[in-house]
């Protein structure tokens, strides 16, 4: 892959807390236009991963490139330019209590665009809409279900049409059905929108379910990182175990 | 070691939001909403503690005198008292108590739920959408909640002196604003805008910093409010040294 194919580029990135490893020189090219999904068991440090690439941690050394910026050592100013060019869809929904749904969704419009109210409004229900919740704009946030919720804050992700979504674990705390209409909805959402996604998961089913690209972090280290069927098939060890273990499940 | 570290994170926590401050827009609307919020709901605890406070500090006043033979210095003694150093303290301590541990709570729940981490990835300023209107909205009003503590102290002390304790409202009245200059009144606003400024920076800074779960919540409004109200207290004395003094 060129520099200039991938839309973020993590070079030998080194982070740790106290005396713990949490990143060990993980190294890895995230494409343009393509879904990419970095698997793992929880506390291997696919959240902390994540966060580098939004700028929200700083590593202890390493580079992460979005485009000719370096979020490693970007200023602030910098960063909240690069972050204008990202959608989050966060573990928890982090949607605002006190907003209702649409008023979530349409958030980052009052703040990044000229839009007037009924602008906004109407951008906010076509984002409600292409997640399949077209009558909830007025819905108070605590009246949503887990996987609402999750919809919703995938409606706020990409309501700026950004060039990159990032999502940490689009499907934690849902039940099987509502995993799967997430995932279709991520598959669907890529077709149509065309950008890049970058979801972390331990869900190996939504891995291959969703991804173009699959790596898989082990002990602050990426072990594996391939085309999906070639991940799949894959012959590292922990890879073999984590499949089997999951699918099994 | 830990106080120091506190301190330095504090700094860099006070240094940060300035500069968020410098470089955004004024976020008029919601500074409106918070002193809204932060005026109204402490408006009724604070009418009926400051009344309560006034009767007793003329009660008190007027049973200190009284073996002097000075019982008419009452008006005097709440205007000192009272004006100068009870009023400011006290709105103080109930806006540290109510509006701190709200600013405390409320961010502390926004950063375990990550949604501060949401605002800085939709390239929103936290400390400039967090802080800034409340600390905009917070310095609107402690001066004007303790302006209003004034009056309604000095009131049911001229009410409980001249009703209960058989005083003459115009030898209280006279007696009160001999010693009490009108520029009290100004220095009294001084110290609720440093009060405001102390209970909102520590406030949010403790909810930033907030750990996770339940209890770090609870820690972080505890401390919130703790930290304010031993702070604004030694600030009033130093304040009153200066300004009095």
């Amino acid at each position: 892959m060129t520099p200039e194919s991938a839309a973020i580029r993590i070079v030998d990135l080194h982070k740790r807390f106290g005396d713990l490893v949490v990143l060990d020189g993980v190294s890895m090219d995230i494409p343009k236009g393509r879904t990419t999904t970095i698997l793992g068991p929880s506390g291997t440090g696919k959240s902390v991963l994540l966060k580098h690439i939004v700028g929200l941690l700083r590593p202890d050394s390493g580079q992460v490139w979005v485009g000719d910026v370096d979020m490693a050592v970007a200023s602030e100013r910098q960063k909240l330019q690069v972050r204008k060019r990202f959608g989050m869809m966060f573990q928890g929904g982090a949607l605002f209590e006190d907003l209702t749904a649409g008023e979530n969704v349409s958030f980052p419009l009052r703040y990044h665009t000229r839009m007037t109210e009924a602008q906004r409004r109407e951008r906010a229900n076509e984002k409600l809409a292409l997640v399949e919740l077209p009558d909830v704009y007025d819905r108070p946030t605590s009246a949503l279900s887990g996987g609402m919720r999750k919809r919703v804050a995938l409606a706020r992700a990409i309501v700026l049409e950004p060039e990159v979504v990032l999502f940490d674990e689009p499907n934690s705390g849902l039940d099987p059905l509502t995993s799967t209409t997430i995932d279709e909805l991520i598959v669907r959402m890529k077709e149509r929108l065309g950008i890049t996604f970058v979801i972390i998961t331990h869900d190996i089913v939504q891995a291959v379910a969703v991804s173009d690209q699959i790596g898989m972090l082990w002990k602050g280290h990426l072990v594996a990182y391939a085309e999906t069927p070639a991940f799949v098939d894959s012959e590292v060890e922990i890879v073999r175990q984590f499949m089997a273990r999951n699918l099994h499940r | 070691m830990e106080v120091l570290a506190q301190v330095g994170a504090f700094g860099q926590f006070v240094a940060r939001f300035v500069r968020s401050s410098l470089t955004h827009p004024l976020p008029v609307r919601r500074t409106m909403e918070e002193a809204y919020r932060i005026g109204v709901r402490s408006l009724p605890i604070l009418l009926i503690i400051s009344t309560f406070v006034g009767t007793n500090l003329a009660v008190q006043g007027y049973n200190a005198f009284l073996p002097l033979g000075g019982q008419s210095m009452v008006g005097m003694f709440v205007a000192l008292a009272g004006v100068r150093e009870m009023a400011p303290i006290m709105v103080a301590s109930m806006v540290a108590a109510k509006a701190g541990t709200e600013m405390a709570s409320q961010i502390a729940v926004m950063r375990i739920q990550e949604q501060i981490d949401a605002l800085q990835v939709m390239a929103i300023d936290p400390y400039w959408y967090l802080v800034t209107p409340r600390l905009l909205g917070i310095l609107l009003v402690l001066p004007a909640l303790t302006m209003i503590s004034i009056f309604v102290l000095m009131a049911a002390a001229l009410g409980v002196s001249v009703a209960q304790l058989g005083l003459s409202s115009h030898e209280f009245l006279v007696n009160a604003s001999n010693a009490a200059r009108p520029i009290d009144l100004f220095f009294c606003t001084i110290k609720a805008s440093v009060f405001a400024v102390v209970i909102c920076l520590v406030s949010c800074f403790y909810g930033f910093r907030s750990g996770a779960g339940a209890t770090g919540v609870g820690r972080a409004t505890n401390l919130a409010v703790v930290v304010s109200a031993v702070v604004c207290a030694v600030l009033n004395y130093v304040l009153s040294e200066w300004l009095f003094g």
